[in-house]
């Protein structure tokens, strides 16, 4: 069977799970050169966005998954666009979170919509379930990470498969695994340690509990992550569907924590 | 004025010259001319048998000498594929050698991939992928024009034990305790089917394979005109040599 | 970041250089004995100081007599096999038969080497029966070379693990020991308490462990806790 689609006059490919002594390699993933020109790739990501926050939720009644992201593209260092929406909804069970560069997301989002196009044109009813996109997400990942340029993205898919709750993430190498809580960039630092800890106190959630505890996880973010912003989205996918929120603030700021930074002219206080 | 039953056989020659020239097309009657007449091709090679009995497999051709100056020893009717498989052909010898080729890559590649014997079955299954790859169109660049006008013994043993394979142009390949290839094989094919059974030795399948070539033959067998093998768990792929297929002659009336 | 030169006049500029490796942590510990194999593996995912996950199984179950146990940089890993099972599953199709842990064992030294020069950064160990019920384990590195061995330690810990077998398994350094082949309780213990010692002073290696058990009735799974900071 290994050689269908060659010349079966030629000697056969006697080597072909291995480089063949003496031949002129095209290595896999290596991107072949044009003569003289010149390949893109991209070397860093440009417009940004930080951390996406996750976790699935049971409490016997309600279960789901909820996710949040905030709406900051950066430019660097720079807080350039403030409404840069990073909750996709794939379809009604699927919600795709995505951090790092937003060009990249944007493309991966346009092809989603054709997948989408696809299965609709198929007219069987049936769309994609969070594990089919999450296994073809890593394996797209794995692929531009192979051809030395990659997507520069952290995804999370969130949704329900066959009606229990189920949460993946997908980095730009194509890393993937599932778990309860899944947090990307600073959230996976600082946020998933808080919400671990809610969990062990109430291993129970309601949904209403679950938006509370993601709230307050962004709050803390928010605070921490200087490339972060408080207008934030808020996404929760159960069985019934799937809702991502209009951008909610985060109003009532507590910057009480930053006492010090006032203080700053005494330094005999900043010695502890 | 010509005969009815002559009319029909023109009819008939005509018809079928309709559909006896492109190898992929079928003729009304669900048939395809070219492969039968590989098939047929067969029939004009020399006989080769293949016996197959649990302590291994013989196989035993002939070799046709056209010409007192031939140099028999240079005609390989049976040759080695892998250490535990050999196998025997008939018809266009030369078209063999390319599924021999084919062959002996196969189990290469097996041996390089996964550190193991390949098994009969899958050679035959591998040759047969080749066989059957044959077309008249240019794009998909097949394997020949023509099909192989060639049916080959493939003899060997593995982990299922002495395994016995028969090949024919069209890609078919089926298991056999016992049989006889090329222009004898008709005659040859009834003998081994009297004289076969299931707790044969490898010497009485030895006596018995030249014993019926000897039958079916049209020159005196000799222990130059005969290639004689055999493949055994112990020794696997075993060429008789001149002595040893004397040997085995005396034994036979 | 690296800094990375560019055109005079303009200074040095910071760039994310690109790497497609990355390292993810996660030891494996293979023990053969007469009629079994032991393998083990840890749970834990990492990236850098980060935990991706607690609950990561890094063992794959390639059939009813081979588990291959396989850990580093996870893309890869994840990749190699699923690339590995649909190789197993193509043989079992063409030649009617599963494949054997030894025809396991080369196919992926092949694998690994076919890409020499774009390896899967992966250490590999796989256990299983040979072709005779004995138990076997073979070690890999990163592109193809192979060996079989008693018992074998890979990953992030292999350094703290090895050591601690070669004494416990192979009976290395020890006086007045007779040398018999290790039994089945002795390796789960012995794989148990390696694993622990590493989780002591290895961050990349801990959470929890998984073993399999593999002998002639099949292969059974333990999981067994270890310290989670």
């Amino acid at each position: 069977m290994a050689h269908f689609g060659m010349d079966p006059f030629s000697a056969g490919p006697l080597w072909h799970n291995g480089p063949a002594p003496c031949g002129i390699y095209n290595f896999p993933g290596r991107p072949t050169e044009a003569a003289g020109g010149f390949i893109e790739r991209s070397k860093q990501p440009i417009t940004t966005g930080t951390s996406v926050m996750a976790f699935k939720f049971d409490n016997g009644v309600e279960k789901g998954v909820a996710i949040a992201a905030d709406t900051l593209g950066s430019y660097g260092s720079l807080a350039r666009f403030r409404d840069c929406r990073r909750l996709f909804k794939v379809n009604n069970q699927i919600i795709l979170g995505a951090g790092g560069d937003y060009a990249d997301f944007q493309y991966v989002q346009s092809m989603i919509d054709q997948k989408n196009i696809d299965d609709e044109c198929l007219d069987d009813g049936f769309s994609m379930k969070p594990k089919a996109i999450y296994t073809w997400l890593t394996n797209v990942m794995y692929n531009r990470r192979s051809k030395m340029d990659p997507f520069w993205n952290n995804f999370v898919v969130a949704g329900i498969q066959d009606g229990e709750p189920y949460l993946g993430s997908v980095d730009k190498l194509g890393t993937a695994y599932e778990d309860n809580i899944i947090g990307t960039g600073l959230g996976m630092q600082l946020g998933v340690p808080l919400i671990r800890e809610a969990f062990e106190k109430k291993p129970l959630m309601s949904r209403s509990e679950a938006q509370q505890l993601l709230v307050h996880t962004m709050e803390v973010l928010f605070y921490r992550d200087a490339r972060s912003f408080p207008k934030y989205q808020i996404g929760i996918v159960t069985a019934d569907g799937v809702t991502i929120s209009d951008p909610l603030y985060l109003d009532n700021q507590k910057w009480g924590f930053a006492l010090y930074v006032s203080l700053s002219l005494k330094p005999e206080i900043m010695c502890f | 004025m010509i005969h009815r039953s002559a009319l029909r056989l023109i009819k008939m020659f005509l018809t079928r010259s309709e559909y006896d020239r492109g190898v992929n097309t079928f003729s009304p009657e669900g048939r395809l001319f070219q492969v039968e007449y590989a098939i047929e091709a067969i029939k004009l090679g020399s006989t080769a048998i293949g016996i197959c009995t649990n302590e291994g497999v013989v196989l035993a051709v002939e070799k046709r000498i056209t010409s007192p100056l031939m140099e028999p020893t240079t005609i390989e009717k049976i040759v080695e594929v892998d250490k535990h498989i050999g196998c025997a052909v008939s018809g266009l010898i030369a078209d063999s050698r390319t599924m021999v080729d084919r062959a002996r890559l196969e189990c290469q590649n097996h041996w390089f991939s996964y550190n193991e014997k390949m098994s009969v079955e899958s050679v035959a299954q591998a040759v047969s992928n080749l066989a059957i790859q044959f077309g008249d169109s240019d794009d998909d660049g097949g394997a020949m024009s023509r099909p192989f006008g060639v049916a080959i013994l493939f003899a060997g043993c593995d982990e299922k034990g002495p395994q016995l394979f028969h090949m024919d142009p069209s890609g078919t390949f089926v298991q056999f305790d016992a049989k006889a290839i090329g222009s004898g094989s008709e005659g040859a094919q009834q003998s081994l089917q009297e004289q076969y059974h299931k707790s044969m030795t490898l010497k009485e399948a030895l006596t018995s394979a030249l014993t019926i070539l000897k039958q079916v033959m049209e020159e005196k067998l000799s222990s130059t005109n005969v290639e004689v093998v055999t493949v055994t768990p112990q020794k696997f792929f075993h060429m008789y040599s001149k002595d040893e297929v004397e040997e085995v002659i005396k034994d036979i009336s | 970041m690296a800094v990375v030169e560019t055109y005079a006049g303009y200074g040095p500029i910071q760039a994310q250089r690109f790497s497609p490796y990355a390292d993810n942590g996660g030891s494996i510990v293979a023990i053969a004995g007469e009629d079994f194999a032991v393998i083990g593996s840890d749970t834990r995912l990492t990236v850098g100081y980060a935990i991706n996950t607690r609950e990561q199984n890094k063992l794959f179950r390639l059939s009813d007599k081979t588990v291959l146990g396989s850990c580093g940089c996870w893309c890869d890993v994840l990749t190699l096999t699923r690339v590995l099972n649909a190789r197993m599953m193509m043989y079992n199709h063409e030649h009617q038969k599963v494949m054997g842990t030894q025809a396991v064992a080369q196919l992926l030294s092949t694998m690994l080497y076919y890409k020499r020069f774009f390896p899967y950064y992966v250490s590999n160990i796989l256990a299983g029966l040979d072709e005779n019920g004995k138990g076997a384990v073979y070690h890999y590195d990163p592109v193809g070379h192979y060996e079989r061995n008693y018992y074998y330690a890979g990953g992030a810990s292999s350094a703290l693990l090895q050591p601690f077998l070669d004494n416990q398994v192979g009976l290395k350094n020890m006086e007045n020991v007779t040398k018999e082949i290790i039994s089945l309780e002795k390796a789960v213990a012995v794989v148990k308490d390696a694993f622990i010692s590493a989780a002591e002073r290895e961050i990349h290696t801990g959470d929890a462990i998984m073993i399999n058990i593999i002998d002639k009735n099949g292969i059974r799974e333990e999981k067994f806790a270890l310290r989670k900071d």
